[in-house]
């Protein structure tokens, strides 16, 4: 399985997370997004005419959506994932999935503008965002409230790793998240799990590792 | 409103909302702390910046009983005073190395942090359990006129439609916004208690509303 990828892509990095928390080995294909445009260029168009990555590549299947990129490595390899099949719950899965294009839309957008200097409307974009964070604190509130730790229920599903890095990014947007207790405690179950990969501007936990010591010698 | 003199109680998060071993950000007017628990479960308070480098410390992580810095490690015990500098494993940090402290309290499952030394204990609002805080970007009158009650220092009670009687503590912030804390009657169930979070979202549409409105000249 191929993955056609930016080490910096929010998205890119949810088909890495959802690979590494489900086993599956990932062939990395590096693609110079910035400052090269690749994904605009001959060989990546004829694979993916919408001209974006993340693009995954399993034989003659091509995926160039990462919702479906995580719900095709979850059937594979990591089936629970995918939720236990209750009706609620397939729903909540499908609603946060759709949901989380408001997220890249919005705080993905504003990050764009403030990293790579894309044109837009930083204001309209970070309030967007805002808007879907508040969105995202009550519904995991009222999760909470029902006993569920994530979005669907209580382990986590592609839902939650499709809303994750986007959230996870939005302060290099320009959105703070500091007002959002419950999506901080959300952020740290997901950031949790064995087998959690980061990604530059997410991090590990280190209080789970063990204190790192000097070696003996360079004491 | 809460009084802004310093040696008073204000409540700035959640007991539920700060478990055991982490971090997190919060702010009274004399600025933006750190707010964090230790293993065994004590809190503390500091200014939310490093006094290496100007790291938040409330992004830093907890490890026993001391709070490390997430950019070099520089540890902190819960008076403020720096333990550990990794890059100098053996060196004992000066006395002189330390973050301020702010005074931290906890009482009914609400966390309260002064910048002075106030003489008596934070309040209790019996019959009362926190449910959740949001920040509403209005300040006091605007909520007043939303709620068609006054934003009262002891907090006050708020009644919508289909929801029960919740009790709102509004604590302003020095950006204009005010931090609410939404308390529910102890014995709500789930049901009750998630109609009381979207009374307290529509609230806040509302009060931002007219905080809008007002702004426009």
């Amino acid at each position: 399985m191929r993955l056609y990828d930016y080490v910096l892509s929010p998205s890119c990095y949810k088909v890495r997370l959802m690979a590494a928390l489900s086993g599956v080995k990932l062939e990395i294909r590096p693609v110079d997004f910035h400052p090269g445009a690749e994904h605009r260029g001959p060989e990546l168009m004829a694979l993916n005419p919408g001209g974006s990555i993340p693009i995954l590549e399993d034989g003659d299947l091509i995926l160039t959506e990462s919702s479906a990129m995580l719900g095709y490595l979850a059937a594979k390899a990591a089936p629970a994932w995918l939720g236990s099949g209750a009706p609620e719950e397939t729903a909540r899965i499908q609603q946060w999935l759709s949901f989380s294009h408001r997220l890249t839309a919005s705080l993905g957008g504003a990050r764009l503008h403030e990293m790579l200097l894309r044109p837009g409307d930083i204001g309209a974009l970070q309030a967007n965002g805002i808007a879907a964070l508040r969105e995202l604190e009550a519904g995991l509130f009222e999760q909470k409230m029902r006993g569920n730790r994530f979005l669907a229920c209580d382990r986590p599903t592609i839902a939650d790793i499709a809303c994750f890095p986007y959230v996870a990014l939005a302060p290099d947007g320009g959105v703070s998240l500091d007002p959002y207790p419950t999506i901080r405690l959300w952020s740290r179950a997901l950031r949790s799990l064995d087998n959690f990969i980061e990604m530059p501007g997410i991090h590990r936990l280190h209080e789970l590792k063990p204190e790192p010591r000097p070696c003996p010698d360079e004491a | 409103m809460l009084s802004d003199k310093t040696d008073t109680w204000v409540p700035v998060a959640l007991s539920q909302d700060l478990p055991t071993g982490q971090a997190m950000p919060a702010r009274t007017l004399a600025g933006p702390i750190a707010l964090w628990r230790s293993q065994s479960g004590r809190l503390a308070a500091s200014a939310d910046r490093c006094p290496h480098r100007g790291m938040r410390l409330s992004h830093g992580f907890v490890r026993g009983e001391a709070l490390s810095c997430i950019y070099h490690g520089w540890t902190y015990s819960q008076a403020g005073r720096c333990l550990r500098i990794p890059a100098h494993p053996s060196l004992t940090p000066p006395e002189t190395i330390r973050v301020a402290t702010r005074s931290v309290e906890e009482a009914g499952g609400i966390v309260w942090v002064a910048d002075g030394e106030p003489d008596g204990k934070p309040p209790l609002f019996e019959g009362y359990v926190p449910l959740r805080s949001l920040t509403v970007r209005a300040g006091g009158s605007a909520l007043s006129a939303a709620t068609g009650t006054k934003a009262a220092v002891e907090g006050f009670v708020w009644r919508a439609p289909g929801a029960p009687a919740i009790r709102l503590l509004p604590v302003p912030q020095e950006t204009g916004e005010t931090l609410i804390h939404v308390l529910v009657p102890a014995d709500c169930g789930v049901s009750e208690r998630v109609a009381a979070s979207r009374a307290a979202e529509s609230l806040r549409r509302m009060a931002e509303r007219i905080e809008a409105k007002e702004a426009v000249p």
